[in-house]
């Protein structure tokens, strides 16, 4: 997984030879993988330990009427049934009422509290996962695909559910059987018993050939659902694109592609695992021959009842009945545990570090770079931005300026700190931001991105989102400001419409009005704008000129700008070209010594689109 | 629901050879106390140690038939079952993709995803079940009843007494966890859409410090879905006990009975002993019977969801509605003739009475406020949404009478929003003509002012970009999907404020290589600059057409032009 998956639309088809591949070369070390996993899943359902262990004893009660059961049968067959007795009969039926009746009301109960168990295990898992996203690092969701981490979230964590609600009661539940079983059937027959047993190591035999396989296919199986539900978000947010260039029937060949890696991982995967039953029906069949033939036999000769017999039968079923349940469970238990794998993986990724000595800070609006590089990947060779050096003194504008790609966006991220330099250091009033909390620094800065991400919520709380505690009238305020309020009012429920979610009914521009407003109500100390005017028509834009300027008094502020307006009013224009800071000072110096920007200016008559 | 299990239609023949090996295979397991009665009536009490053996062996053949049977039986089922849901997606997919864009809105992004996924699961999974054991139960149940009546027709009796009962009691705990179920799918679809904004605005999320906010939303949905969930699966809880409870009482009346008869002698033991045998058969194939339950309520409540969106008829896009081919004229020439539009769901019009005519080869600059309509109204050409009166003609011909198709090759659209798609720079740009050679590739990113820094990257244009195209700047996006635009070499070149993230220099450079473009252009901007360079300039304010012509016209009749141009200095006062 990671940056450089498989190219664009070529997926392998797999074919049996493909499969023994995988098979071949995941047989290895996965052993103690599957184990530590089970154990950190064990971990999170442990925390129900009181409730697990009523359940615990309530699956001993069940198993045990249920051998109880044809046992009571086996013996009254003898006692009354051969002889017609219906006296006796009776006293044995009111017993065997009894133990149905018991046994009802707890399997009941086991299942009931064992549903509460599994799901609450579940919900802990989903929102673990969520709260660890919200630690990771940008760099994290850079690399990933937005509906392939979905799925973890749902498919992966579904496999997972559907495996705790019914099987962890079914192993202890066939563990137990199984045992009581066993000792039933040796107090009956000891010969019966071992004749029964000689199907262990067949089935032992079977099992692992079996699993060896699907394994690893659950996995590959989990991994094509994941890269399904990839494509499938993309292209669904992005139908607007695929329409306009007619790529439908190309995506729909690339779908087609993933799908069939996953039918045929699919096939392979629930085929194996269907052999499962078929071996233990057939070993199941086979004990009942010994039984009956051999059975027969010791019984014409008078070594065995026949009550016994019968009463065998039934038990040997009821032996191999749990092992092959275990058996289908295992596989189930794999299946879960192939998904329960990557939602882990998720949680082991490194959240983004705080060191110990970090602090709050209260900011003044100082802002320094010191010979600052960066690269977005260790891997890459060249760097974004190379030996960066400014000083920004409190309540400065700077204007950030120069070609596209030449870096102006990446150095708003590492202000905000989204990533963390590769050389030299950002401070804030001289203290390192590596020593400030997030939170805190965060706290103090709004960030007007250059794509106004808007959520599917009312337009006031969009707003909101800026400062949660900010009360209607203040928003209004920051509307007005923004002059966002007067096409507010003009929507249909106005404050309270709600946005559709791909961000359709509104425009653009009224897109990064909305989130000019609700960076003017969070109130920073620094502010980070980001091209944020440049679809916003130059009448409007004047007048939101004339709020951001009151907004920027007293705050330092950081602002990519096309508009030579903006320009004018800075403090200070950083000039850069490719990754690199050429030219640094305020307008006047700049046009006085005739550089880069200089050029610029005079190149484009009045407008500088910088 | 029917919908959705007539894809099983083509596999028919599989699933029949399935199931018979599976009936074949219950045959085996049926056929087992009759021949154990054999064995004990005909053998030990006999004396006939030769039909022990006998019978015996048969047994044992039988068992090798069943272990066959099931191995095939798994192999078919699985083919069966995976086909089928292939099938399914690949169609829904399909669908999917002809919604239109106000279909997506009907159905949110987030529940399509589940719907495609999640729910198909659910549907398949019951499928294989059901033809690799999931039958087996009810039929081993029928079977057994069946065989009970043949070696007793009296015993038998009691154990159909309860059916009725059961049969009533079933039906209406099925549509129980069809409506729960449902509801449970609905909360995953909840789920779905709070991780996938997320995800998509999780920047903002850090930059704003709503990451506690965020987990609390999450947590809510979560809890809805988990407490969901538990009420579905605990309402089906009840299934199990009870039936086994009646038919367990059904034993007990057919043991009494039982020996009532044997005192009588009206009935050998043989027989009771088979009768109780495949009464406790019955009950062991309960377990089984409530799964069975459970999961058919789970995968009719998905099937009913996927039926929703693969029944949808009015709101797809039809890919065809004329006979007539193409004009022929192929010369871009395009024409609003009073036009006017409002949002499906919306109050007011977005536009109104708007008529202007391009003609081949020129350009039109269009401009405006800040929702004065200007996105809408190139996104009406392709017909990403129709117009609510007057029509719209390209090359001759009403847009509406165009092959879907065919109209949609004509135009080469870079919006507003520069979306990439996860793949390299090459596939990117070769959307718009998958079948361009690299020639035509680098004429295109030359073309659009981005070659440059494509080379400049490590792995030139096989450098991958991620969801959305993070990493590049925004100015390399979007010159990027002008490269994909013009790769395209439609007849209509529609950029809508694709320029704003360009520097100057940049700019100009891209402006005089379109000029030498034959296409028509349809130009959205802000820059009196750009708009200038326009044979003629449309503006547009609160939907309506305000002032139409060139840059002089424009600066003599249109006060609102004149005010913009001045506030660009493009004008002294």
């Amino acid at each position: 997984m990671g940056f450089f998956q498989k190219p664009f639309g070529y997926e392998p088809i797999l074919t049996k030879d493909d499969v023994k591949q995988t098979v071949k070369k995941k047989k290895g070390p996965r052993a103690t993988n599957w184990k530590s996993t089970l154990i950190r899943l064990w971990k999170i359902v442990d925390e129900q330990r009181a409730l697990l262990l009523i359940v615990l004893v309530l699956v001993l009660v069940s198993s045990m009427l249920a051998l109880l059961g044809p046992y009571v049968i086996g013996k009254m067959i003898d006692m009354y049934v051969t002889h017609g007795e219906l006296a006796g009969l009776e006293k044995g039926i009111m017993l065997l009422i009894g133990i149905y009746a018991l046994l009802a009301i707890s399997l009941f109960l086991q299942n009931f509290w064992m549903i509460g168990i599994a799901q609450q295990t579940i919900y802990r898992l989903r929102t673990s996962v969520f709260a660890h996203f919200q630690r990771l690092p940008i760099a994290f969701f850079d690399r990933r695909q937005h509906g392939e981490l979905m799925s973890r979230m749902t498919n992966d964590i579904e496999a997972v559910s559907s495996t705790l609600n019914s099987s962890f009661i079914q192993v202890f539940s066939s563990v137990l059987t199984l045992t009581g079983t066993v000792i039933i059937m040796l107090s009956l027959s000891p010969l019966l018993t071992v004749l029964t047993m000689t199907i262990i190591p067949i089935m032992f035999w079977a099992m692992r050939w079996i699993t060896r396989r699907t394994a690893p296919l659950f996995k590959e199986q989990q991994a094509a659902i994941g890269a399904l539900n990839g494509m499938i978000e993309e292209t669904i947010s992005g139908q607007r694109i695929v329409k306009a260039f007619s790529q439908e029937e190309r995506m729909k060949e690339e779908f087609r592609e993933k799908s069939v890696r996953l039918k045929n991982t699919g096939f392979w995967a629930q085929t194996y695992s269907g052999y499962i039953p078929k071996v233990m029906n057939f070993l199941n069949n086979m004990s009942f021959t010994i039984v009956a033939g051999i059975g027969g036999v010791l019984a014409l000769y008078g070594h065995v009842s026949i009550g016994v017999i019968v009463i065998f039968t039934e038990y040997a079923r009821q032996f191999t009945r749990p092992l092959n349940d275990l058996a289908n469970q295992f596989n189930t238990v794999l299946s879960a545990i192939a998904g329960a794998e990557r939602v882990f993986a998720l949680l082991d990724e490194l959240p983004e570090e705080e060191a110990t000595s970090a602090q709050k800070h209260k900011l003044l609006g100082q802002v320094s770079f010191q010979h600052v590089y960066f690269k977005y990947e260790q891997k890459e060779e060249a760097y974004t931005l190379k030996d960066i050096h400014f000083n920004v003194e409190p309540g400065q504008t700077v204007a950030l300026v120069g070609a596209t790609g030449a870096g102006k966006t990446t150095i708003l991220q590492l202000i905000a700190r989204f990533y963390e330099v590769s050389k030299g250091e950002v401070l804030f009033d001289g203290v390192n931001v590596q020593q400030i909390e997030r939170q805190a620094l965060r706290s103090q800065m709004a960030f007007v991105l250059q794509d106004p991400f808007l959520f599917e919520a009312t337009v006031r709380e969009n707003i909101r989102y800026g400062r949660l505690d900010a009360s209607d009238e203040e928003i209004e305020e920051a509307a007005k400001r923004a002059n966002a309020h007067d096409f507010i009012m003009s929507l249909k429920d106005g404050y309270d419409t709600v946005l559709a979610a791909d961000g359709s009914g509104i425009s653009q521009g009224q897109k990064q009005l909305l989130s000019i407003a609700r960076a003017l109500i969070a109130d920073p100390k620094v502010l980070l704008l980001d091209e944020a005017t440049s679809s916003i028509d130059t009448v409007t834009e004047l007048a939101i000129q004339e709020a951001l300027d009151l907004l920027m008094q007293g705050r330092t502020s950081f602002v990519i700008a096309h508009r030579l307006n903006t320009v004018h009013n800075a403090d200070m224009v950083l000039v850069l070209h490719k990754g690199e800071l050429v030219e640094a000072g305020s307008q006047q110096e700049l046009m006085e010594s005739g550089g880069i920007y200089a050029q610029m200016l005079q190149s484009s008559s009045h407008h500088l689109e910088e | 629901m029917k919908e959705v299990f007539s894809y099983v239609k083509p596999y028919k023949w599989t699933a029949l050879i399935a199931f018979s090996l599976m009936l074949l295979e219950l045959f085996v397991e049926l056929a087992q106390p009759l021949i154990m009665a054999k064995i004990i009536d005909d053998g030990v009490r006999a004396q006939n140690q030769g039909i022990i053996w006998q019978w015996g062996m048969v047994l044992l053949a039988l068992s090798f038939v069943a272990f066959i049977a099931g191995v095939v039986n798994s192999y078919f089922s699985s083919h069966t079952a995976q086909s089928f849901s292939y099938d399914l997606r690949n169609a829904l997919f399909e669908k999917i993709q002809f919604f239109t864009l106000a279909t997506y809105q009907k159905f949110s992004t987030a529940s399509l995803i589940t719907r495609l996924t999640n729910d198909v699961t659910q549907v398949q999974t019951v499928l294989f079940m059901s033809l690799r054991i999931m039958l087996r139960a009810p039929l081993a149940v029928i079977g057994s009843i069946i065989m009970a009546f043949v070696v007793n027709a009296k015993l038998a009796l009691f154990l159909v007494i309860g059916a009725p009962i059961i049969f009533i009691f079933l039906i209406v705990m099925v549509a129980k966890g069809v409506s729960y179920f449902g509801r449970v799918q609905k909360r995953v679809d909840r789920l779905n859409r709070v991780l996938q904004e997320n995800l998509q605005a999780i920047r903002l999320v850090k930059a704003y410090l709503r990451g506690a906010y965020e987990a609390s939303r999450f947590d809510e949905v979560a809890s809805r879905l988990k407490i969901d969930t538990v009420k579905a699966l605990r309402t089906m809880e009840y299934i199990m006990p009870v039936l086994l409870f009646i038919m367990n009482m059904s034993l007990l009346a057919v043991l009494w009975f039982g020996t009532k008869q044997i005192d009588s002698g009206t009935t050998p033991l043989g027989d009771v002993v088979a009768i109780v045998n495949y009464a406790m058969r019955m009950t062991g194939s309960f377990s089984m019977f409530a799964f069975i339950i459970i999961f058919y309520a789970r995968a009719k409540a998905s099937a009913e969801r996927m039926a929703e969106v693969l029944s949808t008829e009015n709101e797809i896009e039809l890919p065809s509605s004329s006979e007539n081919a193409s004009t022929g004229l192929n010369n871009g020439e395009l024409a609003f003739e009073h036009v006017s539009f409002t949002y499906p769901g919306g109050d007011s019009p977005v536009l109104s009475d708007v008529s202007f005519r391009v003609k081949s080869g020129e350009k039109l600059a269009i401009m405006g406020a800040t929702g004065a309509g200007k996105s809408t109204l190139l996104q009406l050409i392709p017909r990403f949404y129709d117009v609510t009166e007057g029509k719209i003609v390209v090359e001759g011909k009403d847009v509406q009478q165009w092959d879907l198709q065919e109209l949609r090759e004509t135009i080469a659209y870079v919006p507003q929003q520069s979306l990439l798609f996860t793949g390299s720079i090459a596939d990117n740009v070769r959307w718009g003509d998958a079948e361009a050679e690299m020639e035509a590739v680098l004429h295109a990113t030359m073309q659009a002012q981005i070659h440059a820094s494509v080379e400049d990257f490590p792995n030139g244009y096989e450098t991958r970009v991620g969801q959305k195209g993070v990493n590049l700047s925004g100015g390399q996006k979007q010159r990027l999907s002008i490269a994909r635009a013009l790769l395209r070499k439609g007849h209509i070149l529609m950029l809508d404020d694709s320029t704003s993230a360009l520097d100057v220099k940049t700019e100009q450079a891209l402006w005089e290589a379109l000029n030498e473009e034959q296409a028509t252009m349809l130009v959205v901007t802000q820059k009196i600059r750009t708009a200038k360079g326009a044979q003629r300039i449309l503006l547009i304010d609160g939907g309506k057409v305000v002032a139409y012509g060139t840059h002089e016209e424009l600066l003599q009749t249109s006060a609102l032009y004149k005010k913009i141009a001045i506030s660009q200095q493009e004008v002294e006062e």
